[in-house]
């Protein structure tokens, strides 16, 4: 066998044990017992259980339970709540789309919806919906 | 529905899309290289997907079958005339050595464990929840494309400068799919690893490469976790690591003029790169850069070669200049570029995060590949499948500089899993120069042999 040979074929066993390494076979191990357990579950449930809701798996579940009573023709939702970050602000974005949503915005845009989530309602709002953990609101 | 229920139909889509594909290949691919063609045809079904969402926003109708099945007919039947007849490589007669069949299992392994990654749970990483999942799941439910994406600034965080091909993809998915499954819609990032790997080991048999090469080279790219992972599963880098390793092989074989199907397969890389991502048309631009080195000598060449890189980027670029006018690139700050001393002391934060950032067995796995590329002899093709990969590899590391949130934030935020998307490119690059090292008699030009082409 040529030192060229050599060389690469041992350079390509250090690569290859290195990418198997990467490898932790208890994450392997979790990864199939979550999917084994979630398959027979509905879409958002297997959202809720995974790692895109773990920071605030609460908040998912109102951002659902308002997407599942939200009017079809509602213009947009601003979300209000006391802990505001930029991934319930993508989270909500994206379970909610194609409905715009803003978070804690300075006024409630006309004919918008407000849902509520962890603070009281404003002033001047009726109750369209209580939902888990917070309520939506509209304009009288 | 049930998670296995919908796979299997997103599953069916994606044949579908890869047998539309196959067919418009046969103008793309020279007969015989089916793992290449398998590839290109994945890739231009997938481009028909994408390309049927403004269609049919265009014609106003729903995404979905009837613009899907419109586009098909109008590429399939081209091709089918464009077919190319010249064959590729006689078919390997051999029987399965222990090596080939070592590498097959550890591509396989490979893939069922990228498919396990990526299956696990519904699309999840931020880039995707707010960017390419937010803009196509909003023109699938839609049905057009709103000018809000483009214009409020309570939506800037999902990026309105990014080329629209993958939010296309998805809400073409979802329009054959008939509804919007973030979930099954995933097996989408498994199957352009598979044509990643395809890609690659039928580029190197057609340049030459012994099966155990070829087969060993895909066998440690599907192993690479850094790119096939859970967080990277509806992100832009596996896309873009597919689209970059069909942009480089194509150059390479029009400027070595292997077969007719080069120049037709380099305009579909061209528009898929520059339809993936921003810097695919960086990558478009080092591709013409790469060209004028390699071929500005042969009068003519490099002329075909530039209109041919350059004319199906400068499409989709009109496209989306049409779409939402002119948006400038909002994470970087280009007036440091006239203030030295920063931009001196922001390289310097740049190395340093990726110095902090780059772990010892990281460091091993350099030490490996080098000992590869030193293994190899020189070639043409690698030198500029390198070159791509250097020009791809000095804009990651020179950009953080220009970082609005600073040069720390962009390297540990983006510039691993950004480089990580280069893999394909160099896997191409270093076993291209392995393959007079593990010949097997067959001839390494990857020109084909057929006169009547």
């Amino acid at each position: 066998m040529s030192g060229r040979k050599l060389a690469a074929l041992s350079a390509g066993a250090v690569l290859l044990v290195l990418f198997l390494l990467a490898n932790s076979p208890g994450e392997l191990r979790r990864r199939v017992a979550f999917l084994s357990r979630s398959a027979r579950l509905e879409l958002a449930a297997r959202r809720l259980g995974g790692s895109g809701t773990a920071f605030d798996r609460e908040l998912f579940v109102f951002v659902e339970s308002l997407r599942r009573g939200l009017p079809r023709d509602a213009p947009g939702v601003a979300i209000l709540t006391s802990r505001p970050s930029t991934q319930a602000l993508y989270l909500a974005s994206y379970a909610l789309a194609p409905t715009p949503v803003l978070m804690n915005p300075r006024q409630v845009p006309p004919r918008w919806l407000a849902a509520v989530y962890g603070v009281a309602p404003p002033p001047g709002f009726r109750i369209v919906a209580e939902l888990p953990g917070g309520t939506l609101l509209a304009r009288p | 529905m049930a998670f296995a229920e919908s796979l299997l139909q997103v599953a069916a889509v994606l044949a579908v899309a890869g047998a539309v594909g196959w067919a418009v290949a046969a103008a793309l691919v020279p007969r015989g290289a089916r793992a290449e063609r398998l590839a290109w045809g994945l890739a231009a079904g997938l481009t028909l997907t994408a390309l049927s969402v403004p269609l049919a926003f265009a014609i106003r109708i729903r995404p979905g079958w009837l613009a899907f099945l419109l586009l098909a007919s109008l590429a399939v039947l081209p091709a089918r005339i464009l077919r190319l007849r010249g064959r590729a490589i006689a078919a390997s007669s051999g029987p399965l050595d222990l090596a080939t069949a070592l590498f097959a299992l550890i591509l396989i392994a490979g893939v069922a464990l990228y498919c396990l990654r990526a299956l696990t749970e519904p699309m999840w990483a931020n880039d995707y929840v707010a960017i390419w999942g937010l803009k196509g799941k909003t023109f699938f439910a839609e049905g057009r494309v709103p000018g809000r994406l483009f214009l409020w600034r309570s939506l800037a965080f999902s990026h309105p400068e990014y080329p629209l091909g993958i939010p296309f993809l998805y809400a073409g998915i979802a329009g054959l799919l008939g509804r919007w499954d973030d979930h099954a819609m995933a097996l989408l990032f498994p199957a352009l690893q598979v044509a990643t790997l395809l890609a690659l080991s039928g580029w190197l048999r057609r340049r030459g490469a012994s099966r155990p090469l070829a087969l060993g080279a895909a066998a440690l790219l599907s192993q690479f976790e850094p790119l096939y992972r859970g967080f990277t599963t509806g992100m832009a880098e596996v896309p873009l690591s597919f689209a970059l390793l069909l942009f480089g092989t194509s150059l390479s074989d029009r400027i070595d003029r292997t077969d007719p199907g080069a120049s037709r397969r380099l305009v579909l890389a061209s528009l898929v790169c520059a339809a993936t991502k921003n810097e695919g048309l960086f990558f478009v631009a080092a591709g013409l850069v790469v060209a004028a080195f390699s071929a500005f000598s042969r009068r003519g060449v490099f002329a075909r070669a530039a209109a041919l890189i350059a004319f199906p980027a400068a499409l989709v670029a009109a496209g989306h200049r049409l779409l939402r006018g002119h948006l400038p690139l909002s994470d970087f700050d280009f007036s440091i570029l006239r203030r030295p001393d920063e931009l001196v002391r922001r390289m310097g934060e740049t190395f340093a995060a990726v110095r902090r950032g780059t772990p010892p067995e990281v460091l091993l796995g350099l030490a490996a590949l080098g000992v590869l590329i030193a293994a190899g002899r020189p070639s043409p093709a690698g030198r500029r499948l390198f070159a791509l990969a250097a020009c791809a590899l000095g804009a990651y590391l020179f950009l953080p500089a220009l970082a609005v949130a600073g040069p720390t934030w962009l390297v540990e935020t983006a510039f691993f899993r950004t480089v990580a998307a280069l893999a394909p490119l160099v896997a191409a690059a270093v076993a291209v120069r392995l393959v007079p090292v593990f010949a097997d008699g067959r001839p390494e030009t990857g020109k084909i042999g057929d006169s009547s082409i």
